[in-house]
């Protein structure tokens, strides 16, 4: 499968607006300007409001014993596997340390997809960890990663991020990286 | 990103999340986060530059090591193209650039 086909195809005119938020200026400052008021309205609007104690792990072992995993937004999932919900889909996709990037698709509508295609690990950095493993630099890659999708009301996410979190914890992860689209 | 960074955070798990929209990041509250102005999908670098890549490895080990208190948003000034990444010799350390993005995100009123 060449990279373009494991891209689930979007609307002509949103991936044309796409492409002119990555590759000029203006578009990207106007869709960092659009990202900012839409994700501050829609939190607004969904009265989710994040106050009072923030969550804190501190890191139990040296980076050298850690086990760590990567959970990321960006759409990622196996070919293989049943794509994201283009609007909207809170739920996530589980890929194996043992996946390669010739086994990634991406569905996701809200960004230029074109990089990460060509090279996951910008929104999946596997191959990087796999490395620093080998390098002795991170104790073990952790055998499941997550991937989710796109989600339009942020309160969807809670409990699929709640369930994520305790798998990630029985599976013995110490350090979870989280990656953006 | 930073409500999932929570609620796995939640569950005793550390957590260091990435973020490119600042204004974003900072409502959420997340418990590591670190600001990259870059364009969106590339959280990580360009495509196939691997030591721009491992340079944000390194700087989110760093922030998991280091972060002195929940909810800092460490900003890194990285040059997107307009710079060079060098090979990381020392991995069980603080980049200098890491450093100083700390104690200006720490000491930010």
């Amino acid at each position: 499968m060449n990279d373009r086909d494991r891209l689930t195809p979007i609307n002509r005119r949103r991936e044309y607006a796409l492409r002119w938020v990555n590759d000029t200026v203006v578009g990207e400052r106007f869709a960092r300007w659009l990202g900012k008021v839409l994700v501050n309205l829609q939190l607004r609007l969904v009265k989710l409001r994040f106050e009072g104690n923030i969550p804190w792990t501190p890191l139990k072992r040296p980076l050298a014993e850690a086990t760590v995993a990567i959970v990321s937004t960006a759409g990622i999932h196996l070919c293989s596997d049943t794509p994201f919900n283009l609007k909207t889909d809170a739920s996530f996709r589980i890929i194996r340390r043992t996946d390669s990037n010739t086994d990634f698709c991406i569905t996701h509508e809200h960004y230029d997809r074109r990089d990460a295609i060509r090279d996951p690990n910008l929104v999946f950095p596997l191959e990087r960890l796999l490395e620093l493993e080998k390098e002795g630099v991170i104790g073990r890659v952790a055998d499941v990663h997550y991937g989710f999708g796109f989600t339009d009301d942020p309160r969807d996410l809670l409990a699929p991020g709640r369930k994520v979190g305790s798998l990630l914890a029985q599976a013995g992860v110490d350090l979870v990286v989280l990656v953006p689209a | 990103m930073g409500l999932l960074a929570r609620e796995i955070e939640a569950c005793g798990v550390t957590t260091v999340a990435l973020a490119n929209v600042k204004e974003s990041a900072a409502l959420v509250k997340a418990p590591r986060m670190l600001y990259l102005h870059w364009p969106f999908g590339h959280a990580l670098g360009e495509p196939n530059n691997r030591d721009q890549q491992r340079t944000v490895l390194h700087d989110v080990f760093s922030m998991a090591r280091a972060a002195p208190r929940p909810g800092l948003i460490v900003e890194l000034p990285y040059q997107w193209k307009r710079q060079v990444y060098q090979p990381i010799d020392d991995w069980t350390g603080e980049s200098q650039v890491f450093a100083s993005a700390l104690d200006r995100a720490a000491h930010a009123p």
